[in-house]
């Protein structure tokens, strides 16, 4: 800035080293992407989500355990299969998307920043936001219907890999549909719930399928269609949300900025 | 600001960009250079304007043609970025943030190493408190044009983009940012302004660049427009004390079209309306004219020569 103003002395905007810039950058976009998905909305729907699974867990304890830890996986796998996926979706594609519709998103891309550090803010808020609002419920049901620490730590385990694939796949879906709401419900409700449960070669292409691998490797309870090692259940959906992740970097990157 | 006046190339440069979306044609083989100071983009609604605008940050490419900003392409090259800005024409900025919070991320983003301080004197300049703890959400429309402008000014930028920046704002603040855009054109900025309000434009200077149907109608400086329009008479209002009698003698002047008379009224003189496709020759023949006939000249006004009637003729309104 210079004499633009008459009063005030400009500051010098002396540029700092990039590796600082980066750090400050992904630190105020974090910042900014938390409280911008933090809406009031979006906190009560998914609030009223996990307390109806907690609910389910407390009417499943309070029914006939015939053997409580096969009850619990179940309960994990039916909130890895619904809640997380449903809440990442609404939590995930909202970060960016919510931006690239209204138009402020010029506001992050039109500086000297590389598009996938907006892409893993993005990601990085989504995860904040989700962990306490869905995972800690699961958790939480999962006590209340069976408590067993291995089970626990294969829950916490089993969510955290969801709950990072797939905000990573439904951030990158934000900035690829204008919609990505019916997008990511048809993804989640048609292909991961029925196409991907016809068969073994369809079942590979459904992160589900690699989570309650990891449900079964570590609690040995079988579930079907979790035919995945304990190493592809963690590793496959991690690399698939790295792949989104690289996905949404570029697509953005080639986007057209209101 | 040294770099940016220290440049002598053009700072934007468009060769035959051409946008369109689906069959609509936004931009049509526009071709232009313009270097430091203060252009003025102007063009009805729907011409084009703010594509042009978009194409020339980078926020969309041209499907045919290029545009360089600094000899560099703005859509690729990151470190071009930090010596642009813009003021887009959206109203969205980012909810629940605070203008110095929403300026200072600006800065943030720019690697600028005290986003405080920027941010702080960036609003101070367009006339706005930094310690204001409410949302831009809570502001009026021409507070949130001038939170828009503080954040342009953060990176301390070369090129400066700015989509109809005087929207919503009240004449005191527009006068202060229309003063403002010309000290940041004169400390050797290349400053392109899109606005329709044309009197508003006028004050930021002469360099105009007109857009109409996605095709740049005209480039350069207004009044040399005007004469170059031979195909468009020029019309004169010549109030005298004998209309009747200049008139008829006027009317052998080489160029004159048409001499309309308008009658003498209370507290106004008789006059007539000239129309004439060569003004000049027309201004020193009214001088030789009105004393063969003896008549005292009271009034000789150019009606056309401002920028309202170019952008008038020049986007066929």
């Amino acid at each position: 800035m210079t004499a633009t103003d008459p009063s005030a002395p400009p500051p010098a905007p002396v540029r700092a080293s990039r590796r600082h810039d980066l750090d400050d950058v992904l630190r105020a976009e974090y910042r900014l992407l938390l409280r911008s998905v933090c809406t009031p909305g979006r906190i009560v729907a998914l609030g009223a989500l996990a307390g109806i699974s907690l609910l389910t867990a407390v009417a499943t304890r309070l029914g006939t355990l015939a053997d409580p830890l096969a009850d619990a996986v179940g309960y994990v796998n039916a909130n890895v299969a619904t809640l997380i996926p449903v809440a990442m979706l609404v939590l995930g594609a909202a970060t960016l998307g919510d931006l690239i519709e209204d138009g402020s998103m010029v506001y992050l891309w039109l500086r000297p920043v590389p598009t996938w550090i907006h892409v893993l803010a993005a990601w990085m808020a989504t995860v904040t936001v989700g962990i306490p609002l869905v995972l800690a419920p699961v958790l939480l049901g999962t006590a209340i219907v069976h408590v067993d620490g291995v089970l626990l730590v294969s829950a916490a385990v089993a969510g955290l890999v969801a709950i990072a694939a797939y905000a990573a796949l439904f951030v990158a879906a934000g900035i690829r549909f204008r919609r990505a709401l019916p997008w990511g419900l048809v993804y989640i409700l048609i292909w991961e719930g029925f196409v991907a449960s016809a068969g073994k070669t369809a079942t590979k292409l459904a992160i589900r399928s690699y989570v309650r691998s990891i449900l079964t490797s570590l609690t040995d309870v079988e579930l079907k269609l979790a035919d995945f090692s304990l190493g592809v259940g963690v590793i496959v959906p991690l690399l698939a949300g790295l792949a989104a992740l690289a996905y949404a970097s570029r697509r953005l990157a080639r986007t057209d900025v209101a | 600001m040294s770099s940016a006046a220290a440049t002598t190339a053009p700072m934007i440069e468009v060769d035959a960009a051409s946008k369109w979306f689906g069959d609509v044609v936004a931009v049509s083989d526009v071709s232009f250079a313009i270097g430091p100071g203060v252009t003025a983009l102007l063009g009805p609604n729907g011409a084009g304007k703010s594509t042009l605008l978009r194409m020339l940050c980078g926020l969309t490419p041209p499907d045919r043609g290029a545009v360089r900003i600094l000899g560099a392409d703005p859509r690729t090259d990151l470190a071009v970025r930090r010596r642009l800005s813009i003021v887009p024409q959206q109203e969205a900025m980012f909810e629940a943030y605070s203008a110095l919070r929403f300026v200072r991320l600006a800065a943030v983003l720019n690697g600028v190493a005290d986003p405080d301080a920027v941010a702080r004197h960036a609003l101070r300049v367009v006339e706005l408190d930094p310690d204001d703890p409410r949302s831009t959400t809570t502001y009026s429309k021409g507070m949130k044009q001038r939170v828009k402008v503080a954040q342009a000014l953060v990176n301390d930028p070369a090129v400066m983009v700015l989509d109809e920046p005087l929207t919503g704002l009240d004449p005191r603040q527009r006068n202060h940012l229309i003063d403002l855009f010309g000290r940041l054109g004169a400390e050797g900025r290349c400053v392109i302004v899109s606005s329709h309000v044309l009197d508003e434009v006028e004050r930021f200077g002469s360099r105009i660049l007109v857009v109409a149907q996605g095709r740049l109608a005209a480039t350069g400086d207004f009044h040399a427009i005007r004469n170059l329009m031979d195909d468009r008479p020029h019309r004169i209002r010549v109030r005298t004390d004998r209309p009747r009698e200049l008139a008829t003698e006027v009317m052998r002047s080489v160029g004159v079209q048409a001499v309309e008379l308008e009658p003498e009224a209370p507290g106004r003189p008789g006059g007539f309306v000239v129309e004439t496709t060569d003004a000049p020759r027309f201004r020193r023949a009214i001088a030789t004219a009105s004393q063969d006939v003896a008549a005292s000249l009271l009034e000789v006004t150019p009606l056309d020569d401002d920028l309202d009637s170019v952008f008038r003729y020049l986007v066929g309104r």
